[in-house]
């Protein structure tokens, strides 16, 4: 709750600093409110408290909130910069901090009407900060996209929680379980967790409903993409899996194998369509696609070490893109190119920057001495305790494609002819985040224990 | 009595929902649509949810179709620019809708065995909806206001003229 007030309390603080002037302590000030937000949330650790019956702050809530303040505060050391040279920098950290709002909620929830606002949350702020850049046509397009195909979505989780109410009599986690076992032979159970399925599952662009991500995430500004691809995919995943573990666990035979189609589809559509990318951007779009389905493993082979594998790799996720993305958007702001052979030769004038991408590509690509290895082999492991054996078989060839993309990019940085010698400018705070991220990546690749242990 | 108003209320706002997408007019579809809200709306009278029906009229009849009206008036649509879909992509279109149509009806089936609550008389009065809303559902009552504030902060950010 502490947390859910200081963020409100910021992100209003924010609007006012466009009122009385106060621009430039904004930044210092929204880090120090996010440390003090980690600091309150990091409290109440092994203290579970219920709210009114509406959020439950568990361990999970927890661990989660931290992970999405941590990626929230490098992704402000991230974006700080470009916001600087829009007019209206108050009105995106306000929204950006509304959105982390959504993001807290979602992973707390204990009542289905929480969840459809935390969504809600998130979700319209995203869509605003998607089309911020007004002069810009793909921004406009990316987030008119996003809105309408996101309110339809919505509309399928509004119907997927009308059904489950109508035959549970109740809103809260606790008390569907217990009903949804007691009718789990009826239709109504089916097409209601079918339907939230639908809505959460476009919410985390897993195929087939992923169809707006490459053209939003192309179109949206760097910043937001990342935001897109880090904040909000974590905070899906934590409530798509808090739902499902919480309410569905006892009637897995009516969804796994649902989703279990999913994720295949999500493999085969989000890495092979990476292949033919041009566009980085582009290109790592895809591969968020792609690794929603890898993390969409762990739920659907539900099991008592699914959460920490899909925390576990969340959060790796999210740093080795913040890493990635940053570097895309230094690059493309000096080449004035997004293009894969913006990057080529590049390794001989920055080497700082060309070791930070190939690092955040191998964890991506899931390469032994980074994060992102483990972060697949936990992944797997709850799937194959699980039984799901041949899904793991098309979960390592997809990764193998995925390989094959992300060297792409390592070797037009070292092994293409230079262009130019020209070192690139890379600003304080930019190098500090990538050198934070880099560090982290090979640390949490050298002992996972670091996240696995606090869940 | 009822059973009769409620049917024929039904039908009235399935034929008129389904006129909102036959018609080749926006503004044509647009009156439908009020239509139909003032069908759903009549349903909640019979339900005892009086609050939910004015609120219905009210919001959606009322203001939300004013805009629509404004926006159909303002962009001038009409038959004419309307893009033009192609039959496969329509063919797609009503399988899908269609299969989903299948899975409702089929999932309603066995649910007239089931046990309902008893209705209880005073249950859609403003009186109960403020003691739920102001006591069990709290939270998200005000949390609900972050929502708000977001998507005003969001329109006036769009909307806004950028001074360079």
């Amino acid at each position: 709750m502490n947390t859910l007030i200081i963020l409100s309390a910021l992100g209003i603080i924010a609007l006012f600093a466009e009122i009385f002037r106060f621009r430039k302590a904004l930044f210092p000030l929204i880090l120090l409110g996010l440390g003090g937000a980690f600091f309150f949330t990091a409290k109440e650790y092994n203290h579970p408290q219920i709210f009114l019956g509406m959020m439950n702050f568990d361990n999970y809530a927890v661990i989660f909130s931290c992970a999405i303040l941590i990626i929230a505060f490098l992704w402000f050391m991230m974006a700080k910069n470009y916001f600087l040279q829009e007019t209206s920098v108050t009105d995106h950290f306000a929204l950006i901090l509304f959105s982390l709002v959504g993001a807290v909620v979602m992973v707390s929830f204990s009542n289905l009407t929480m969840l459809f606002l935390g969504i809600e949350i998130l979700s319209v702020s995203v869509y605003v900060l998607a089309a911020s850049d007004k002069s810009n046509v793909m921004s406009n397009e990316s987030g008119f996209k996003y809105f309408l195909m996101g309110s339809f979505a919505t509309g399928f989780l509004l119907f997927g929680i009308t059904l489950i109410y109508g035959i549970t009599g109740s809103f809260d986690l606790a008390s569907i379980h217990t009903q949804v076992a007691a009718n789990h032979d009826s239709g109504l159970v089916i097409a209601g967790i079918l339907l939230l399925m639908i809505g959460l599952a476009f919410k985390s662009s897993l195929a087939p409903f992923h169809f707006w991500a490459p053209d939003v995430y192309e179109g949206a500004p760097t910043t937001v993409t990342t935001y897109m691809a880090t904040v909000v995919k974590t905070a899906a995943f934590a409530a798509f899996f808090r739902l499902f573990s919480t309410c569905f666990a006892g009637v897995t035979g009516h969804w796994t194998d649902v989703l279990w189609w999913m994720v295949v589809l999500t493999l085969f559509v989000g890495n092979v369509s990476a292949v033919r990318q041009k566009s980085v951007k582009r290109l790592l779009a895809y591969s968020s696609v792609a690794h929603a389905g890898y993390i969409a493993i762990a739920v659907v082979s539900m099991g008592a070490a699914s959460t920490s594998a899909i925390l576990y790799y969340t959060f790796t996720y999210s740093i080795s893109s913040i890493s990635a993305f940053t570097i895309l958007f230094i690059v493309s702001r000096h080449k004035g190119s997004k293009d894969i052979s913006a990057f080529e030769g590049m390794s001989k004038a920055n080497p700082l920057l060309s070791f930070a991408m190939t690092v955040a590509m191998l964890s991506l690509a899931g390469i032994p001495p980074t994060a992102g290895f483990f972060a697949k082999y936990y992944v797997f492991l709850t799937a194959i305790n699980a039984g799901n054996t041949l899904l793991v078989l098309i979960a390592v060839i997809a990764a193998l494609v995925g390989i094959y993309y992300y060297f792409r990019v390592i070797i037009a940085i070292y092994f293409k002819p230079e262009q130019q010698l020209v070192p690139i400018k890379v600003g304080p705070l930019h190098r500090t985040v990538l050198i934070i991220t880099t560090i982290l990546t090979l640390l949490f690749g050298l002992f996972p224990n670091l996240i696995l242990g606090w869940i | 009595m009822t059973v009769y108003l409620f049917i024929i209320l039904g039908v009235f706002a399935i034929l008129s929902a389904l006129m909102v997408v036959f018609t080749k007019n926006p503004i044509h579809s647009i009156l439908y649509l009020v239509l139909t809200f003032f069908a759903i709306a009549g349903e909640y009278v019979l339900l005892n949810a009086q609050f939910l029906a004015i609120v219905n009229i009210i919001v959606y009849a009322g203001a939300i179709m004013v805009l629509f009206l404004f926006v159909v008036m303002l962009l001038n649509l009409n038959k004419e620019t309307e893009p033009h879909k192609s039959i496969l992509r329509q063919l797609i279109a009503v399988i899908a809708a269609g299969i989903l149509l299948i899975v409702l009806v089929g999932s309603l089936k066995g649910a007239d065995t089931m046990t309902i609550k008893p209705f209880a008389q005073n249950t859609g009065y403003i009186e109960n909806l403020g003691q739920v809303l102001f006591k069990d559902f709290l939270l998200p009552f005000e949390v609900s206001a972050i929502l708000f504030l977001a998507a005003m902060v969001g329109a006036v950010m769009l909307g806004k003229k950028d001074i360079k």
